[in-house]
């Protein structure tokens, strides 16, 4: 048992240093998230009224584009300099490493966007109420997005057309936690409770980070043959 | 389609050998057979040596051999069990380096050692900085391997053999971008870990020489 937690220690913190030498990659799909939301006021235009009413959707839009966007590389590397053989054939189920992987991805792209995501919220006056709706919709949500996008990845690594593909698969499978975040903020702003929704959304959570490694490895398994 | 040499079984059945064992492998790409009926049986201290032109389906049988791939025909069996109804008691007794070198650009030569060890499972053999001195890359421990040659980063994806335990190694083209003091250290790896009661297949285009140790052929493709 011990063994197998300090491998997925050593994966999780592999992937950890890699990103802390590559920065500016890990920068990326979080400038993408701040300019995309920049561009939302210029098009609607500033009455508040209306940027109250939309802030909470394009922030979860934008966050879903984001994530897709970040996903693309989790395994990419891997792939090409053949990691992803060796870690077929460690003494460890893939599924373990897999997960170490998706774990340390969410920390370093899915914490950070949390963080500008809510600082982008307050600035674009959102009410109190619904921003912490959004904020527990965000905590929520976006470890299902990496878990789920991964399975995705897993699937279409090395391939040509990659990036495109992935995104017209995933984004699909993001429906589900779009409509029941959104569902919590809208509730919230009018003062109703949203336990149900948030319910749902760790119903998610808990049946992703159970399966989706599963599927991930399987996936990256097929990709390797 | 294709001639062989066989290791055929003339070392008495002991319980406490290695034993690998393949019989009517058949591998098919792209509606074209790469290879079939490929049988043979290595024991402890075996060396065999993949033969074949490019494109003959060397790399594909190692593949298939480590388990990264499935063959369309036939059976593998490790210790008389199927490899694949043993897959992690297998994968821990294997070593492979394929083309690729999987070690990560980004790290240095330990980093990269440091996983190695711990995805292997095994407790290292020797310590990390013996086994630097070993693929002759002491002092470079703290350059990330971006800024090493292709030679010294082959090297580091070498170091694997060192510092894990296995003990059925599947090495594919391992001389590629070496030079000739990388070349010898393998060499007397091989050299050592056949003599050690391991089980090495191997392809390589380059000639070589082992010492004390008999190579076997097998020959891929047509002739």
């Amino acid at each position: 048992m011990t063994s197998y937690w300090n491998a997925f220690r050593v994966i999780f913190l592999r992937d950890i240093i890699l990103a802390s030498r590559y920065r500016a990659e890990l920068a990326n799909p979080l400038i993408f998230f701040i300019m995309v939301i920049v561009l939302f006021p210029f098009a609607f235009g500033s009455d508040p009224d209306l940027l109250r009413r939309v802030t909470a959707g394009m922030i979860w839009i934008t966050a879903l584009l984001a994530s897709s966007l970040s996903l693309e590389g989790i395994f990419r590397s891997d792939y090409a300099d053949g990691s992803a053989e060796q870690m077929v054939l460690s003494g460890y189920p893939l599924t373990l490493l897999v997960a170490a992987k998706i774990a340390a991805h969410w920390c370093l792209t899915g914490l950070p966007l949390i963080i500008i995501a809510m600082l982008t919220a307050y600035l674009l006056s959102l009410p109190t109420q619904a921003l912490q709706a959004l904020f527990l919709t965000l905590f929520l949500g976006t470890p299902v997005l990496s878990l789920i996008g991964a399975i995705a990845v897993a699937l279409t690594v090395g391939l040509r057309s990659g990036g495109m593909l992935l995104s017209l698969i995933i984004l699909p499978l993001y429906m589900p936690i779009l409509i029941f975040s959104m569902l919590a903020v809208e509730n919230a702003m009018a003062d109703i409770p949203f336990d149900a929704e948030l319910y749902f959304l760790s119903g998610m959570l808990v049946l992703s980070v159970t399966l989706a490694p599963i599927a991930t490895a399987y996936s990256l398994r097929i990709r390797m043959s | 389609m294709m001639e062989r040499q066989t290791a055929q079984d003339d070392h008495t059945e002991d319980a406490g050998l290695s034993q690998l064992e393949v019989s009517g492998l058949e591998c098919i790409r792209q509606d074209i057979i790469l290879f079939q009926d490929i049988s043979f049986k290595l024991q402890s201290g075996d060396l065999l040596q993949v033969d074949g032109l490019n494109g003959s389906g060397k790399s594909s049988l190692l593949r298939i051999l480590a388990g990264l791939m499935q063959q369309n025909a036939g059976k593998i069996s490790w210790q008389r069990k199927e490899i694949s109804t043993c897959r992690y008691e297998y994968q821990q007794e294997l070593s492979y380096i394929g083309h690729l070198n999987g070690v990560k650009d980004a790290l240095t030569a330990l980093e990269n050692l440091r996983v190695m060890v711990a995805l292997a499972g095994s407790k290292p053999e020797f310590p990390l900085s013996k086994a630097l001195d070993q693929i002759e890359l002491v002092g470079m421990e703290s350059i990330p391997l971006s800024r090493m040659s292709a030679g010294q980063k082959r090297r580091v994806a070498l170091a694997r053999l060192f510092i894990t335990k296995a003990a059925i190694w599947l090495l594919d083209e391992p001389f590629t971008s070496l030079d000739a003091s990388g070349k010898l250290v393998i060499e007397r790896l091989i050299a050592e870990h056949c003599a050690c009661g391991g089980i090495i297949i191997f392809s390589t285009h380059q000639p070589m020489e082992i010492k004390d140790c008999s190579i076997m052929h097998i020959h891929l493709g047509k002739k």
